[in-house]
Formats: structure tokens, C-alpha cells, sequence
């Protein structure tokens, strides 16, 4: 009789959690069946003709949009992220570190249309920032931000922060103060330290935040539908547009599957990425 | 080694982690109330056997028979052992009273009696005071006296720990390890405890097992395994000995720095052999006075209060001394000395 | 500090490089909620800004909204109000459930098995939202039964799954497993060990979880808008409908409600926490 979890028990633990989880993985099959129907409205038979037709520049365009927007987002939300991290570790308050985090959390989590009255509160025709460029004789006429990928875009960046931000975080709790004085005593300075030592050590962490970042910004869907409106047609909002109005169930169903390649590709190229570079620092 | 009252009898234990043999053929036969300590370097096992007698773990083959029942298949929880761990494992969440009752209330055993037991437990660790505290608020010394306390309170057949001292600093170590020992023979409970350090065996035990890869080479009390260490590994392990080549010169002699030393020997002449002989041993004459004895060179010296440690070099060996001659601390580097070496004092084993 | 990753005296343009991007970051964050809570103060009926008069009208509003059934709209918001926090009850009661047991197996188990478990239960965070919501919503029209808030509650499961199984996985790893041996060797049997020590400890890992459920559950959009019927209907899918031609400056009141509620349990999970574990 040993401590040491029988397999049987360990099944038993498991079970609930896999029923749970088990709509999903046929939600995830049916998709799968749905595109490869040989009829546009039902399961029936086999086909790649869904796929076949998903051939045109008009879905060549979306895939286009998708991929460019959801890149500039992951950069520039990178790019805020990492300083971010380092600000959120760096606080000694708690206070303030709790009002940062939330900060930072709450448009993750928060309702997408919140958020999104928001922007169009800020960037619409006659809002927060029309108004104070106005105000200050910048401009004369409203510029347009809102229902175009400017709009969308800073959507994204948004609500794909926080996923970026607390991955950096731990690996940043992961980092030694003590490698950063060892290079600085040996003259570097701070932007060497922070090419040389902090951003090798914190790549795989920044790697793997990247990928989850551009997944999430590749599948989004309610941003750019209540922020871009029908003119920015990310893949999220065609395939919406697939189903309803145009009730073209296994072409929506085809169109999901590549963008679920598009994102799982990307996040098998970072992991692979990730272990080849710690593979090569660990010499 | 015969034991008049057999109260565990471990019977040719083996044990195999997937494909290291942990434990071989170990044999032990442990006497009711005595305190036993299993010794050696990590990886020798000893945690691993201490963990199958607290039913942690299954044998592979063997049995483990406590007052001749087989208790090789009970579960861990039917064992009622009790068991101090490495890290104490004092729960979180419960105060030092709840730790100390929480055998007994399993037990089934009424409130007041709980307390009543907890009282009478607090009382013979000496910190009457503390029951309502959360075990966050004690101190690594009030810990471990908890934890003892803990594994007592359920008046286990057999009472085990695991390296429970390793994380006090040392002169706290040095207290509880007498404190340990004294409750130990209060209680009278038989007493199995795993360490790495070899003073706080010989401090503890009353058998000690000197283990290495998975076996038993040396089961003896403190003195006898000190004394006449039953091979190399032992005499090394145990204090600091020096393990110098030799050669059997003649019958009854033996030749060791070059010099022959009457030793009574059972290897034919010509054997290579290795002898083990402690620092402490070792005498240190003036040069002039040395007899016929070796003459070594003085190559470091020390003065360490209570003794004075140094390293002598005999005919390109090195050996450790260890004197509480006071005079020793007057010794030069570079200077020569006698060696007197007692050739009742070295230990002989085949190289 | 004079060497840091955010060096608090000198640093030079490192330092204030950094410190400019983390205010651009924190400003993109923060500024739609903020501007959303400003114009609810609004006193007029445009959403100009700035507001030129501040009053609490639209909060009067909001209110009277869910006093005074309206009975002309067919689902109302104090029927889909019910149904969001019935949903996301539900889903945080199960989730939590089915969670406390994977996390202990995954945490105690062979850690092969637990890397491929982790990554089973990852890949709802990165799966694409439109997709699961036709892909649930095909499902539930081929179901000859109606399953009625479960349409909802079955796909909320599967996205707060991940979330809830790293809380209790990050707090079921700080528990040593000589605590649980501790209990047995006193005379536990294993399971009475997880009940009598390993769950107490994992309580606020649980609590956390049970909240992250609860928020992510009540503030989905995108699974929800496909899967909505008449009778089956939460709050985000109310203010959607009701906002999707004009913004109505009640619903901005509405939307303070729904912040504050969200920014009070996400300190309650980040406490509860207390920088031991990741959020996600």
C-alpha cells in the first residue's frame, strides 16, 4: 500500500474535469466534420469544396487583415508589456501593485462592450479626442478613428495587455537582481544590461507571451465587430458573416478551421522557438 | 549482534525504483525500546527504508514482521506510527494544540481527553504555554519539540523520523538532540531515526546502521562501529580517519610507511591491504625522540581551542592528526616529528 | 536601487524610456473605462464630450429600469440580469468541483500526464470564441431537446475551465506532500488527508478560482451572442441589442455598475492570492 496516487485514483479525480471539458473537444470535432460536408447546410458526406471556395480575393483580404492587425497589436502590446512588468514587480506598495494589476486585468475580463462604448466615446466623431484636438486648433474636422483599423486596433492592444503583461511578470520574478549588478560591474550600462542580460533571460517568456497574444488577437471578434463595424473584416467577424446572413454553415466551418491553424501554427512555431533558444543558452 | 526482545524484524527487504535498486537484501533486527539510527550519505537508501516501515512505500520482496505480525501490506494509516518529517509538516492551518491532538481526534478519542492528553504532551516538552498559538508564530526549537510532541501524542509501537533536525542551526541541533534522547527513554518507545550527520548518531543511538547503496554494511552500537569499523566505507564515514595502502609483510605483521607494525592479520603475506586509523590516534614525538617510529614533515597546523588539527607527511602519505596536547600548538611547518601509531588502535580491511 | 530593471534614481533614457511605454500601456488600458464612468455623470442626452453638466439621471434610470418591468421589450433586463448570475453561478460551482480533484491528480500524478493535461485544459483560452460559438450553437440546434440555460452554461464552462484549474493547480503546488504523509502516518486515511489538510489549505486558491468563474462567466460576449434564445438571454446580450444602432447614455450608467462589481472581485482574487500564484 503506498501514498503514491494509484491509477485508478488518479482516473477517478480526473473524470468530473474531462466531462466538463468534453463539449468542447466535440465542439472542436464538429467544426472539423462541418468543414470537410459535402453540403453547405448540414453534415452529409465529404467534401474540401468548402474550402475550395473559400479561394477568392475576398477571403484572401481577410486573412490579410487578420494577420497585419493582430501582428502591429502584438508588437506594440509587447512593447508596453514588458515595461509594464517591470513596473508591476518593481512597486513596493501593495496598494499601488493591487490598483496596477487591476488595472491592467480589468479589460481582459470586462464586459467587450464596456469597453467598447468607451472607445467609441474617445475616438468618435465628436469625442474625448476630436474634441480636445479641436479644442487645442489642430484640426478643423473631425478625424476619423472609429470603424477602421485605427479603431480596432487599439482594441485590440487593449484586450490582449493583460494576457501579454502577466506572463512577462513571472518570468521577471524568475530574474535575479544579482545578474544585473554582475553585468553593470563589469561596466555595462543600463540599455547593454537590458539587451545583453534582461531580454535573453526573459525570452522565453516573452516568446510564449507573444504567441498567446497573437492567437488572441488573430480570433478576436467582438472588437473588431462593434469597433470596425462591416468595413475592417477580421476573420472572426467574416465568418459570422458566413452563417448570418448568408447561412453557408461548413463555408464558415472551413474558414474556422484555417484560422485555428493560423493560431495553434503559430503557437507550435513559439514553443519550438522557446526550446531551441534555452537549448542554445543552456549551452 | 543478538537482540533480546525482537520488536521490528526487518526480513531481507529489497527495493527497485524504477530499474535503481534502492534497498538490497536488508536484514535488521530491532530491539523493544531502543533508539536506532540509520546513517549514511544521500542515496544510500536509508530514507527509502525508513519510509517502507512507515508503510510510504511497498517492498518489492521481503517482510517487515513487528512483534511477529506481518505487517508488510498494512496500509500507512492502519500502521499508527508516528513520524516526524524533514520538514515537520506541521499543518498550517491547525494551532499547536490541534497539530498535537489531531492523532487522537482520527481516534475518536473525547475532547477532554484530547486536551487532557495535549496538556500532559506540552508539559513534557516544556512549553506548557503555547497550545492556542498558530504554528506560524513558533520558533524552529518550538517546532520541532511540536512535531515530536505530534507524533507522540498517538503512543505510536514505533516512533520514526526522518532527518527531523537538519534544519536547526547547530548549537540548537546540539540541544535537541539531548532533549530528543531524554524524552525518547521517557517514553520508552522504540525509536528509528535517518541522518547524514554522523555526530548526531553516535549522539542519539543505541544501534547504529551504517548504510551505503542500498545496503547495510556495519549494524553495531556507536562505540563498536567507531572502534572496529567493519570496512573502509565505515571508518571513513565515521569521525576522520585516515585510510593509508599497506602491505602484509610476514605472518602477524604488516608494513605500513615503511615500517613493520605487529597486527594480528588473517590475509596471507603479500595482500594489499588498507588501514583505517582515527586523527585522535595518531601521537606526534619530537623528532629526536622518535624511536624508530616514521618521521613525518608538519605541512599544516592549526590551534582550534580545544585541539589543535594538523597534517603530517610520512613517506608520501598524508595524514590528518588530531591532538589535545596542548604542547602540539608550539609545532613549526616544516618541521619534523615522530609518528606514533598504536597498532591496537588500526582498523584492517582487504584493499 | 541604482541598477534594476526600473532603476529608481539615474537610468537616463532607459528609465525613461521605460516609464513613457508603461504610461502609454496603463493609459490604453484605463482610459475607456474611465471616460465610460465620466459621461455616465453626464446631465445630457448627447454623449458629447465633455459633459457640460454632471448629474445622476441616468443612474435614476438605470434603476427605474429594473424596478418598472417593461413589459413591451421581450426579454427584460431584470430577467437577463437573473439569467447572467444564475449562468454564472452555475458554472462557477461546477467548475470549481470538477477542479479541486484534477488539480490534487495532476499535482500528485506523473508529471507526463500532467503536462499533456495542462495543455487539454490551455487550449479553450486560445481556441478561437466565434468558432465555439457556432460550433455550440450547430450542436444545440441538432439536439432534439431543448436544454435551456444550459445552451449557455455548457460553453461558459468549457471557457473558465482553464482559468479555474491554474488557481487551483497554483494551490494545490505550495502543499508539500510530507503534510499529507504527516496525516497519515497519525492515522488518516488518504482521502480523509485531502479532506482534513490538503483542501483547508488550498481555500484560497479555491476562493480565487471560484471568483475568476464567476467574472469571466457574467462579462462573456462573444460564445453568448450566438448561443442566445428569446427565453435564454444574459446582460451583455441585453445592452448589445440595446445599444447596437445608438449609444444610450444609460447604458453607460449601467456599465459603472458592471465595473465596479468586476474591479471589486478582481482585488478580492489578487488578495486572495497575494502574489503567491499567477492570475493566468
Amino acid at each position: 500500500m503506498s501514498i503514491a496516487l494509484s491509477r485508478n485514483r488518479m482516473l477517478a479525480f480526473s473524470l468530473p474535469a474531462l466531462i466538463a471539458i468534453l463539449p468542447f473537444l466535440g465542439a472542436c470535432f464538429y467544426i472539423f466534420r462541418f468543414s470537410i460536408s459535402g453540403d453547405k447546410a448540414s453534415i452529409d458526406g465529404y467534401s474540401i469544396k468548402a474550402y475550395l471556395d473559400l479561394m477568392t480575393p475576398f477571403f484572401g483580404r481577410s486573412v490579410w487583415v487578420t494577420i497585419k492587425l493582430a501582428f502591429i497589436a502584438t508588437i506594440a502590446a509587447m512593447l508596453m508589456a514588458v515595461p509594464l512588468a517591470f513596473l508591476l514587480t518593481s512597486l513596493k506598495s501593495p496598494l499601488a501593485r493591487r490598483i496596477l494589476t487591476v488595472t491592467i486585468l480589468l479589460p481582459l475580463i470586462l464586459n467587450l462592450l464596456v469597453q467598447a462604448y468607451g472607445w467609441i466615446l474617445l475616438l468618435g466623431p465628436s469625442g474625448v479626442l476630436n474634441s480636445a484636438l479641436r479644442g487645442m486648433g489642430i484640426i478643423e474636422r473631425p478625424i476619423f478613428l472609429l470603424f477602421n483599423e485605427t479603431g480596432v486596433l487599439l482594441g485590440l492592444i487593449q484586450t490582449s495587455l493583460p494576457l501579454a503583461v502577466f506572463p512577462i511578470v513571472s518570468s521577471v520574478r524568475g530574474l535575479s537582481q544579482e545578474h544585473l549588478e554582475a553585468a553593470s560591474s563589469l561596466g555595462a550600462s543600463q540599455w547593454r544590461i537590458f539587451f545583453d542580460v534582461t531580454v535573453p533571460l526573459l525570452r522565453p517568456g516573452i516568446v510564449g507571451a507573444a504567441s498567446i497574444v497573437f492567437a488572441f488577437n488573430a480570433s478576436a471578434f467582438a472588437i473588431p465587430l462593434l469597433l470596425g463595424g462591416r468595413r475592417v473584416q477580421m476573420l472572426g467577424v467574416a465568418i459570422r458573416d458566413m452563417i448570418s446572413p448568408m447561412f453557408n454553415w461548413s463555408g464558415a466551418a472551413a474558414a474556422g478551421m484555417i484560422l485555428i491553424s493560423l493560431t495553434l501554427l503559430i503557437l507550435v512555431f513559439s514553443s519550438w522557438l522557446v526550446r531551441v533558444t534555452s537549448e542554445r543558452t543552456r549551452g | 549482534m543478538s537482540v533480546q526482545d525482537l520488536h521490528l524484524h526487518i526480513d531481507s527487504v529489497s527495493k527497485n525504483f524504477g530499474g535503481v535498486q534502492a534497498l538490497t537484501n536488508v536484514d535488521l533486527k530491532i530491539e523493544r525500546g531502543s533508539f536506532v539510527c540509520l546513517l549514511g550519505p544521500s542515496g544510500c537508501g536509508k530514507t527509502t527504508l525508513l519510509r517502507i516501515i512507515a508503510g510510504f512505500e511497498n517492498v518489492d520482496s521481503g517482510r517487515l514482521m513487528l512483534d511477529d505480525n506481518d505487517i508488510s501490506m498494512m496500509p500507512p494509516h492502519k500502521r499508527g506510527f508516528g513520524m516526524v518529517f524533514q520538514s515537520l509538516a506541521l499543518f498550517p492551518h491547525m494551532s499547536v494544540a490541534q497539530n498535537i491532538a489531531y492523532g487522537l481526534k482520527l481516534r475518536g478519542v473525547s475532547a477532554s481527553a484530547q486536551r487532557d492528553r495535549v496538556d500532559e504532551l506540552l508539559h513534557v516538552i516544556e512549553l506548557p504555554n503555547i497550545a492556542d498559538r498558530p504554528v506560524s508564530a513558533l520558533s524552529g526549537g518550538q517546532r520541532q519539540r511540536v512535531a515530536i510532541a505530534r507524533a507522540l501524542a498517538i503512543q505510536p509501537p514505533l516512533f520514526l523520523l526522518d532527518e527531523p533536525l537538519s534544519a536547526l542551526d547547530a548549537k540548537l541541533r546540539d540541544n535537541m538532540q539531548i532533549e530528543l534522547r531524554q524524552l525518547q527513554q521517557k517514553f520508552g518507545v522504540t525509536t528509528i531515526l535517518v541522518t547524514h550527520d554522523q555526530h548526531e548518531a553516535m549522539m542519539l543511538a543505541d544501534e547504529l546502521v551504517v548504510m551505503k547503496n542500498g545496503k547495510v554494511f556495519q549494524s553495531a552500537p556507536p562505540s563498536t562501529v567507531y572502534q572496529r569499523p567493519a570496512d573502509s566505507f565505515v571508518a571513513d564515514f565515521l569521525g576522520a580517519a585516515n585510510i593509508v595502502s599497506a602491505k602484509v609483510s610476514s605472518k602477524g605483521q604488516i608494513e605500513l610507511l615503511d615500517r613493520n607494525f605487529d597486527v594480528a592479520v588473517d590475509h596471507p603475506v603479500g595482500t594489499n591491504i588498507n588501514v583505517a586509523m582515527r586523527a585522535e590516534h595518531i601521537k606526534l614525538t619530537a623528532e629526536d625522540q622518535a624511536k624508530g617510529n616514521p618521521i613525518g614533515t608538519v605541512e599544516f597546523i592549526r590551534d582550534l581551542g580545544p585541539s589543535t588539527e594538523l597534517v603530517i607527511k610520512v613517506s608520501d602519505e598524508r595524514l590528518r592528526v588530531r591532538s589535545d596536547n596542548a604542547t602540539m600548538s608550539e609545532l613549526k611547518l616544516s618541521q619534523k616529528v615522530g609518528v606514533v601509531i598504536d597498532s591496537n588502535t588500526l582498523s584492517i580491511f582487504r584493499a | 536601487m541604482r541598477v534594476g530593471l526600473l532603476p529608481n534614481e539615474g537610468g537616463g533614457t532607459y528609465r525613461f524610456t521605460m516609464l513613457f511605454l508603461a504610461t502609454i500601456g496603463i493609459l490604453i488600458s484605463s482610459l475607456p473605462v474611465i471616460v465610460v464612468t465620466i459621461m455616465s455623470f453626464s446631465a445630457s442626452d448627447n454623449t458629447g464630450f465633455p459633459p457640460t453638466e454632471f448629474s445622476l439621471r441616468w443612474y435614476a434610470d438605470v434603476i427605474a429600469l429594473f424596478v418598472n418591468e417593461d413589459t413591451s421589450s421581450a426579454q427584460s433586463v431584470v430577467d437577463s440580469t437573473l439569467t447572467s448570475i444564475l449562468v454564472a453561478v452555475i458554472v462557477m460551482v461546477i467548475s470549481t468541483l470538477v477542479c479541486i480533484p484534477l488539480a490534487y491528480a495532476l499535482v500528485r500524478g506523473q508529471r507526463k500526464i500532467r503536462e499533456g493535461m495542462e495543455l487539454l485544459f490551455t487550449l479553450p483560452l486560445v481556441f478561437p470564441l466565434v468558432i465555439l460559438g457556432i460550433a455550440f450553437l450547430l450542436i444545440a440546434e441538432s439536439l432534439r431537446v431543448e436544454i435551456g440555460i444550459w445552451r449557455i452554461v455548457i460553453p461558459h464552462l468549457a471557457l473558465v475551465l482553464p482559468f479555474v484549474l491554474r488557481n487551483c493547480i497554483g494551490a494545490m503546488n505550495g502543499i508539500s506532500i510530507e503534510l499529507e504523509e504527516a496525516a497519515i502516518s497519525l492515522g488518516a486515511s488518504p482521502l480523509r488527508a485531502i479532506w482534513d489538510v490538503v483542501i483547508p489549505l488550498m481555500r484560497a486558491g479555491i476562493l480565487a478560482g471560484l471568483i475568476f468563474a464567476l467574472i469571466i462567466s457574467f462579462n462573456e460576449f462573444t460564445i453568448t451572442f450566438f448561443m442566445y434564445t428569446i427565453d435564454v438571454s444574459t446582460l451583455p446580450i441585453w445592452m448589445y441589442s440595446r445599444t447596437v444602432s445608438s449609444l444610450d447614455p444609460s447604458t453607460l450608467a449601467l456599465s459603472v455598475f458592471i465595473i465596479v462589481a468586476d474591479i471589486v472581485l478582481i482585488m478580492l482574487v489578487d488578495k486572495l492570492i497575494a502574489g503567491r500564484a499567477n492570475l493566468f
